[in-house]
């Protein structure tokens, strides 16, 4: 999604190093991708430079926070699901497990893992215009006030 | 120009002037113009970037949030033991959270004002004495009643379920002039209908010589001898957004006014020690319901917020109605994967309701790594009970109005299929660790109390500690208030301006 021309210009740093790219990509694959098919290389690529946006912003503590998770998920595939891999070596149908297990975990912490990431990613995946139209948003078009335009008149 | 972007910056800057205000969100624009039509010259130092109306206007919920919202909208307050991680929104924008508010307004009920005037002694807050000061405000920024034609259809099904409950809803008053029901607020209004403070208040401050610098961190206010002699900080680096170069602003009086999560940590920062600062924090934890139904609800067409119940205050549950941008219902809808994606794709089905708890102080604002605060937030067994009987009873009013499922805010959940099996809410309730919960409301973590052992400022506003040091935002706020709470800033911010004004010979003698 284009940013529109602004007078205040956004700051330039960056948060995400490759392999943290890398793992962002297999979290958005794990979340978003139909029948475990794997998403478009060149969409998910500027999807992950959309996050790194998102984040940048961030106090360098909220920054390494996030790192921290993101380097922590990508070798807790031998704790939650068994195999001796990074997160984003396995299968995404086994990624997409892993998520689910951690979501349903009583330990606080993981689930705070991917709800941290699926709420970031989430928002920023379905801010497509051609997602929001698939799911029947009608973009900017409102009818109710134009009610209410009427009647006052 | 009265805004001057501070990270197009290149040298070190100086001013002096009768007042500089920290912040430029409900509070301190309410002072800069108060101020400054009586004549003072007046700066404000807003840390985050300057965007107009039609700027912001134009950018999607991530945009904004990494924008116009402190910590792209990620931070959290921490919980401390069976206690929700709360996600807690503030401004970081010239106009601060008043861009990001759904401009719900409500007045200080009238117990609490009741509470505050006769058992804190804090009678300048009564009802009587505060209503002009309401009254004002609420003409400048323009409050309404929300009509009954602009509520969503997601907000029709929860007032019909509410009703069938014996609950009864209320219309909302917004600060809105010409809403047209975008349904996202909290992310910048794209029509220029919401007046928030750079629409309702800045322009008249503008007109009176009032300036702003964005971009602006302030570090320090300058403390000698008991006084408040001015502020010095950093403007943010246009490449990196890390502080770089140097700004110093010599006043006779010094106005805080960074919101809750700020002000204690400049307040300490400068020297401010006691047991209040930075503690007490009310956060009003927030949650909310979604359900599915067979008709098609379409619910982002209306006003974001319209409707509210109060008939459980008593129980400390007040109810609102919120809507949100697809994209930011759909990172809120429970499961990972396929189980989630099919319900994304049922967005036009579904309807949302919220609500708050009238909280317990049990938030403290400190100081740790980074400029940014470290938010701790322990909540009560009684403000527990509530936030689940709050939960439980959304989903009844969602079951009632013929909802097929109901999505409550557990991680980890599945979708509800009937009402009984929300009753494990209230017989056997989960960890709170579980619940999503929000915040958009934290208030009183510099309060205002009638003795130095009580509180952070006088009912004047000034610090009990530091003379023309005053603080004008949510942190003076005494107790939690449970409703929204942006009037109750702007009319505190109204009565500390005036008595500023009042008194202004005085504390300008001072700093002579």
């Amino acid at each position: 999604m284009s940013v529109p021309t602004l007078g205040t210009r956004d700051f330039a740093r960056t948060t995400l190093r490759p392999r943290h790219r890398r793992t962002i990509a297999a979290i958005a694959e794990a979340l978003f991708s139909r029948d475990a098919e794997p998403l478009d290389p060149a969409m998910l690529d500027a999807f992950v430079t959309n996050i790194d946006g998102f984040m940048s912003p961030a106090s360098k503590t909220l920054r390494t926070g996030l790192i921290l998770m993101l380097e922590l998920l990508r070798f807790l595939p031998i704790v939650v699901v068994g195999k001796l891999a990074l997160f984003e070596d396995l299968p995404i149908a086994t990624r997409t497990r892993m998520l689910e297990k951690m979501d349903r975990s009583r330990l606080s912490f993981f689930p705070l893992v991917v709800v941290a990431f699926k709420t970031m990613l989430t928002v920023a995946y379905f801010e497509d215009e051609a997602r929001l139209r698939a799911l029947g948003y009608p973009g900017e078009e409102r009818k109710r006030w134009l009610t209410v335009t009427t009647e006052s008149a | 120009m009265s805004v001057t972007r501070g990270r197009e910056i290149g040298r070190p800057m100086r001013a002096e002037v009768d007042v500089v205000i920290v912040g430029s969100g409900a509070g301190g624009a309410v002072v800069a113009r108060e101020l400054a039509r009586d004549g003072r010259s007046v700066l404000a130092l807003e840390e985050g970037g300057y965007y107009t109306p039609e700027e912001y206007g134009k950018l999607s919920p991530s945009q904004s949030l990494r924008r116009l919202a402190r910590e792209a909208g990620l931070n959290v307050a921490m919980g401390i033991g069976d206690t929700p991680l709360i996600s807690a929104l503030a401004g970081k924008a010239v106009g601060g959270s008043s861009l990001l508010t759904g401009g719900v307004i409500f007045r200080v009920p009238e117990e609490i004002l009741h509470h505050w005037s006769t058992e804190l002694g804090l009678g300048e807050l009564s009802s009587e004495a505060l209503d002009p000061f309401f009254s004002e405000v609420e003409k400048a920024v323009h409050a309404e009643l929300v009509p009954d034609a602009m509520r969503s259809r997601s907000t029709e099904l929860f007032v019909e379920g509410a009703e069938k409950l014996g609950i009864p809803m209320k219309a909302l008053r917004r600060n809105t002039r010409g809403c047209r029901g975008a349904s996202r607020c909290t992310f910048g209004c794209p029509n220029r209908a919401k007046m928030s403070v750079d629409l309702s208040y800045w322009p008249d401050a503008w007109a009176h010589g009032a300036r702003v610098w964005s971009d602006a961190l302030v570090e320090r206010i300058d403390i000698r001898a008991g006084r408040a002699w001015g502020v010095r900080g950093r403007f943010l680096d246009q490449e990196t957004g890390e502080p770089r170069v140097p700004f110093e602003v010599s006043a006779k009086i010094v106005v805080v006014a960074c919101g809750a999560l700020h002000s204690p940590l400049l307040l300490r920062r400068s020297g401010l020690e006691g047991p209040h600062v930075g503690r007490h924090m009310t956060l009003h934890p927030s949650f909310r319901v979604c359900a599915l139904f067979d008709e098609r609800v379409d619910g982002w067409d209306g006003a974001m917020q319209s409707a509210y119940s109060d008939a459980m205050m008593d129980q400390g549950i007040t109810f609102v109605s919120a809507y949100n941008p697809p994209s930011v219902l759909a990172a809120a809808f429970p499961g990972v994967g396929p189980p989630h994606l099919r319900l994304i794709e049922r967005v036009p089905h579904l309807a949302v309701f919220g609500g708050m708890v009238h909280d317990d102080g049990g938030g403290q604002v400190r100081r740790w790594i980074s400029r940014e605060p470290l938010l701790l937030y322990k909540m009560s067994d009684r403000d527990r009970a509530r936030l689940f009987l709050g939960i439980q009873t959304l989903g009844k009013m969602a079951f009632a109005a013929g909802a097929t499922e109901v999505l409550l805010p557990l991680f980890g959940s599945e979708t509800f299929k009937n009402e009984s099996e929300l009753d494990f809410l209230t017989s056997n309730p989960p960890s709170a660790r579980r619940v999503e919960s929000l915040s958009f409301h934290p208030l009183g973590s510099a309060k205002m109390a009638t003795t130095q052992e009580r509180g952070v400022v006088k009912p004047t506003g000034e610090t009990w500690q530091v003379d023309n040091l005053f603080v004008a935002d949510g942190s003076v706020v005494p107790t939690s208030i449970g409703v929204n709470s942006q009037l109750t800033i702007m009319t505190m911010a109204l009565k500390i301006a005036r008595g500023i004004l009042a008194d202004y010979a005085r504390y300008a003698k001072r700093a002579a």
